[in-house]
C-alpha cells in the first residue's frame, strides 16, 4: 500500500469535533486530508486549491443547515468533472440518492452518517468513488427494495437475486459482489443475467449505467 | 261601551243593559216583563250560536244567563227573607246597581274586545259567584247556610281574575300555585267552617242554626275563625309577586292595561285589612267609616280599575305591531326572547335556535336546549324560512288556542331579527368551539412534547447510558475490549437511527427543501401497503404543506394499523383554491372518529387554517378522507 499515491481527500461538515474525527480517522486509513471546510463557499476554495481526488461533504451545512451538501457536491462536479464527491447523509430519503448521482453516477456517493463510526465502510466508500465508482447507502437500498408494491417482478427473484439486485442498487461491481459474498464471479454474472431477464432490463444497462438502471427500476 | 264597529254587537250589549238594568231597576224588586223577555229571548239563542262568530249573538245569550241567575239569586230573598234582611234602601240598591253594571261592562267589554280569550268567562264566573251573597237573605235555613258556606268561593274568583287579567291565561308555575292555593284554601276553609261553626255573628241577636254544623264547637269556631286570618297574609303576597312578573315581562301597551289593576290592587288589600282591624279591635275611627253610607266605596274599586284595563286592551294582532316599531328601534343582541314573550305576553316563553351543527338547538348564549318532551303544557312552534329550520319557539298552547295564528304573525314580523340572532347564537357557538380547540392543540403540543421526552429518554438516553456502561468494561478488561468496542459501536448506531427517526417525525426536512410530493413519495416508501401518490409538483406555502403533510401521514399511520387495507391511494388536487387531499383505502371502513384524539388533532389543525376534514367510512367498504386545505 505504501507505494501507491495516497488519496488526497477534501473535509466539508460545520460541525467541528466531527469534522477533525473525520479527519483523523481518514488520516489513519492513509488518506491525505488536503483541506477542512465548515462551509460551501470554504469548501470550494479549497477544491480549487489543492484539487483533491474526493470531497466528503455533509449533507446539512450552513446556512440552512437542510441540503446545503446536495448543492456544493453538483456544483463540484459540474466546475472540476474529475473529482468524485461522497455526500454524507442524515436523511434516508431515495429521492436524494437517487437525484445525486442521476446524471453521472461515476465516482459519486451518497453515504448515511452512521455509517462513518464503521471506519472501514468510510474509508471503502471514498476508494469506491475515487476509482469511479458509485456508492449508494444500503439503508437507502433497503428502503427501495422493501417498499410494497403491487404486482411486481421483483417478487419472482429469489432471495439470493435479491440479495444481488440491493448490492448492484449499492453500486458495487460484478468483482466486488463477488468478493463481498464470497462466491465466484462467475456465478454472480449468472445470476445478474437471470435478474436482468427477470426485471426485463436490457443488457445495454452495464458498468456506471447499470447502477441508474436498477436504481430508477426500483424507484418506480 | 262597545267601540267595535263589528255590526251586531250594538243590539246585544243594548239588549243585555236593558235587561239588566230593567232587572235591577232600583231595588231588589224584579222586574217581571224583563223576565218575561229573557225567557223569551233565551230559546230563541240556539246552544251551537253560543260559541259561534257572532259576538253580538253570544254577548245576548251570556247577559241573559246571568240576568236568570241575578234575577234567581234576588228573588229568593223577596219571597222569603229571614230576619236579617238588610233594609232596603236607595244608597245601598243604588250602590248595588253601579256595582253590577260596572261588572257588566267589564264582561261586554271583554268578550267584545278578547272574544277568543277566556277572559270573559272567568269574568263571569266571578260575576255569578258572587250573586251566592243574597243566599244569606233567604230564610230557608238550608238555602241560607249553602249561602254562607259558598261565599268565600267567590274571593277566589276575584284572585284568579287579578292573576290571569288580562290574557284569562294562568301562565307558569306561580300563577297557578298561586290561584290554587286560593281556592283550595277557601274551598277548605268553606267546608271546614260549615262543619264546626254554629251560628254566625251577623245574625245577633236571634240566630238561624246552621244546618251543616255536624261537629258545632263555639270554642273551636271563634279560634278557627281568628286563626282564618292568617292563611290571607301568606297568600295575598303571592298575588303581588306574580303581578309584578306580569309587569316585568309586559310591553307598554300591556302594562296600560295592568297599570289600573296594579293600582287597585293595593288600595283593596289596605282597606280589606282596615275593615279588618276596625271590626275585631273596634277602633272607632276606622269601623265609622265601614259603617257609613260611603262603606261600599272600596268594593267599587276593583271592577274600576278591570273596567279601565279591558277598555285598554287592543286586539292581540296589534301586539305584532307593537313587536315591528321595536324592532325597528333595534333590539339588542339575547333581547329577543323578551320581546317575544311582551308581544305574546308569555314569560314562560323560550327561543331556541338550531345549533351550527345542525344537531339540537341553542339558546342565543350558544348554551344547547332541550325541546320539551312531552307538548302537554308546552307547544313548540317551529320558526322556518325557506324550508330551512331557524329554530323553534317553546310556549304556553293557549296563545296558539286564545288567537290562532298570532305565534306565526309575531315569528314572521321576527323573522330578520330571528335570524340576526340565531347567526350570533350560532357564532357564539363556533366560538366556544375554537376555544376548546384552541385548548386541545395546546394540549397536543404537550402530549408531543411528553412523547418526544419519553422517547428520548427510553431510547437514545439508554443506549448512551449503555454505551458508557461498555466503554468502561473494555477499559478494565482490555483483554476482550475488541468485542466491547464492537457492542458498543452497535449501541451508539442504534441510538444514532433512533435520533434520526425521532427528528424525522418531528420534521421532514424533505418536505421544507423538495415540497409536498417528494414527502408524501417519502412517506409512501415507509408504509408497508402499497401507496400510489399522485400529489402536484408545484410548492404550496409552509404552514399548507405541513398541513397535508401532517394529514397524510396520521391517515396513512391509522390505515395500516386499524384498516387492514391493500391498496392506498393518495391524490391532491386543486379546486377553487383550495388543495384537496383524497386518501383512499380499500380495508375495512368503519372507522370511529371519537377513537383516539388523531383526527380529532387533525381537524384542529386544519381548523387552524380555514380547512376541512371529510370520513367516509362505511362499513367493509374502503375509507376515503378527504382534507380541504385553502392556500390562495
Amino acid at each position: 500500500m505504501s507505494e501507491v499515491a495516497r488519496i488526497r481527500v477534501a473535509l466539508a461538515d460545520d460541525a467541528a469535533l466531527l469534522r477533525e474525527s473525520l479527519a483523523a480517522a481518514l488520516a489513519a486509513r492513509s488518506f491525505d486530508v488536503v483541506g477542512q471546510a465548515a462551509d460551501v463557499p470554504e469548501l470550494l476554495k479549497i477544491v480549487e486549491r489543492e484539487r483533491p481526488e474526493v470531497v466528503v461533504v455533509d449533507v446539512r451545512m450552513p446556512p440552512t443547515h437542510t441540503t446545503e451538501g446536495l448543492e456544493a457536491a453538483r456544483e463540484i462536479r459540474a466546475r472540476h468533472p474529475g473529482t468524485a464527491v461522497l455526500v454524507l447523509s442524515q436523511y434516508i430519503e431515495t429521492q436524494y440518492a437517487v437525484d445525486l448521482v442521476r446524471d453521472d453516477p461515476a465516482g459519486i456517493g451518497y453515504l448515511l452518517k452512521d455509517r462513518v463510526a464503521r471506519l472501514s465502510d468510510l474509508a471503502d466508500a471514498v476508494r469506491r468513488v475515487a476509482s469511479g465508482g458509485t456508492v449508494i447507502d444500503p439503508e437507502v437500498v433497503a428502503l427501495l427494495l422493501g417498499r410494497p408494491r403491487r404486482h411486481s417482478p421483483l417478487d419472482e427473484l429469489t432471495t439470493r437475486e435479491r440479495q444481488i439486485l440491493g448490492l448492484m442498487a449499492e453500486g458495487l461491481s460484478n468483482p466486488a459482489i463477488a468478493d463481498r459474498l464470497h462466491v465466484e464471479l462467475k456465478t454472480i454474472e449468472g445470476h445478474v443475467g437471470i435478474i436482468f431477464s427477470k426485471l426485463g432490463l436490457g443488457p445495454s444497462a452495464e458498468g456506471h449505467r447499470r447502477v441508474l438502471a436498477v436504481l430508477a427500476y426500483l424507484r418506480r | 261601551v262597545a267601540a267595535d264597529p263589528d255590526s251586531g254587537v250594538y243590539p246585544g250589549v243594548i239588549a243585555c243593559m236593558a235587561m239588566t238594568g230593567l232587572a235591577r231597576d232600583g231595588s231588589l224588586g224584579v222586574n217581571w216583563a224583563a223576565v218575561d223577555m229573557t225567557a223569551k229571548a233565551a230559546p230563541a239563542a240556539p246552544i251551537e250560536t253560543f260559541e259561534s262568530n257572532r259576538p253580538g249573538m253570544r254577548i245576548a245569550v251570556v247577559c241573559a244567563i246571568y240576568l236568570v241567575i241575578v234575577v234567581v239569586a234576588n228573588t229568593l230573598p223577596l219571597v222569603t227573607p229571614n230576619t236579617f234582611m238588610p233594609q232596603v234602601t236607595l244608597v245601598n240598591q243604588g250602590y248595588q246597581l253601579v256595582l253590577w253594571l260596572i261588572w257588566l261592562a267589564v264582561l261586554v267589554e271583554s268578550m267584545v274586545r278578547q272574544p277568543s280569550s277566556p277572559l270573559w268567562k272567568l269574568v263571569f264566573a266571578y260575576m255569578a259567584l258572587a250573586q251566592l251573597w243574597t243566599l244569606r237573605y233567604v230564610g230557608n235555613p238550608v238555602v241560607w247556610s249553602i249561602g254562607w258556606a259558598t261565599y268565600p268561593i267567590q274571593i277566589a274568583a276575584l284572585v284568579h281574575l287579578i292573576v290571569a287579567f288580562p290574557s284569562g291565561h294562568l301562565r307558569g308555575r306561580l300563577d297557578r300555585a298561586v290561584v290554587g292555593a286560593y281556592y283550595a284554601y277557601l274551598i277548605g276553609i268553606s267546608i271546614a267552617m260549615s262543619l264546626i261553626v254554629r251560628n254566625v255573628d251577623l245574625c245577633q241577636p236571634t240566630c238561624h242554626e246552621q244546618v251543616f254544623a255536624a261537629f258545632a264547637d263555639d270554642g273551636l269556631a271563634e279560634w278557627a275563625g281568628r286563626a282564618n286570618v292568617i292563611p290571607p297574609l301568606v297568600l295575598a303576597p303571592g298575588i303581588f309577586i306574580s303581578l309584578w312578573r306580569h309587569w316585568r315581562y309586559a310591553n307598554p301597551a300591556a302594562r296600560q292595561v295592568l297599570a289600573p289593576v296594579a293600582v287597585a290592587l293595593p288600595i283593596v288589600t289596605v282597606a280589606t285589612a282596615l275593615e279588618y282591624i276596625g271590626r275585631n279591635f273596634w277602633i272607632e275611627e276606622i269601623s265609622a267609616f265601614f259603617e257609613s253610607p260611603l262603606q261600599p266605596i272600596p268594593q267599587l274599586v276593583m271592577p274600576i280599575a278591570f273596567l279601565i284595563g279591558v277598555t285598554r286592551l287592543r286586539l292581540n294582532r296589534t301586539r305584532v305591531a307593537d313587536l315591528v316599531v321595536e324592532f325597528g328601534r333595534g333590539i339588542p343582541i339575547g333581547g329577543l326572547r323578551d320581546a317575544l314573550a311582551q308581544a305574546l305576553g308569555d314569560p314562560t316563553l323560550e327561543l331556541a335556535f338550531t345549533a351550527p351543527s345542525g344537531d339540537g338547538n341553542v339558546d342565543a348564549s350558544g348554551r344547547a336546549v332541550e325541546l320539551p318532551a312531552d307538548t302537554v303544557g308546552r307547544a313548540v312552534t317551529p320558526l322556518e324560512w325557506d324550508g330551512e329550520l331557524l329554530g323553534v319557539l317553546i310556549h304556553d298552547p293557549a296563545i296558539e288556542a286564545d288567537d290562532p295564528g298570532l305565534v306565526e304573525a309575531v315569528s314572521s314580523a321576527a323573522r330578520l331579527a330571528i335570524e340576526n340572532e340565531r347567526l350570533a347564537a350560532q357564532v357564539r357557538a363556533q366560538l366556544e368551539e375554537v376555544r376548546a380547540s384552541r385548548a386541545r392543540i395546546v394540549e397536543a403540543g404537550d402530549t408531543e412534547r411528553r412523547r418526544i421526552e419519553r422517547d428520548l429518554h427510553d431510547g437514545a438516553q439508554q443506549r448512551l447510558v449503555a454505551l458508557a456502561l461498555r466503554l468502561q468494561l473494555a477499559k478494565e478488561t482490555a483483554a476482550g475490549a475488541a468485542s466491547l468496542l464492537d457492542e458498543a459501536t452497535a449501541e451508539v448506531q442504534t441510538a444514532i437511527g433512533e435520533v434520526r427517526d425521532l427528528a424525522r417525525g418531528l420534521h421532514p426536512p424533505i418536505l421544507t427543501e423538495a415540497g409536498l410530493r417528494a414527502a408524501i413519495t417519502a412517506l409512501a416508501e415507509r408504509t408497508p401497503v402499497p401507496v400510489t401518490v399522485d400529489v402536484p409538483a408545484r410548492r404550496y406555502p409552509s404552514t399548507i404543506e405541513t398541513t397535508a403533510y401532517f394529514v397524510v401521514a396520521e391517515i396513512l399511520t391509522n390505515v395500516v394499523r386499524h384498516a387492514r387495507a391493500t391498496d392506498i391511494s393518495v391524490i391532491a388536487t386543486e379546486a377553487e383554491g383550495r388543495l384537496l387531499v383524497t386518501i383512499r383505502d380499500n380495508g375495512r371502513g368503519g372507522a370511529d372518529e371519537t377513537r383516539g384524539s388523531g383526527l380529532r388533532g387533525l381537524r384542529d389543525r386544519l381548523a387552524a387554517v380555514g380547512g376541512t376534514l371529510n370520513i367516509n367510512s362505511p362499513h367493509d367498504d374502503g375509507t376515503t378522507v378527504t382534507a380541504a386545505i385553502p392556500f390562495t
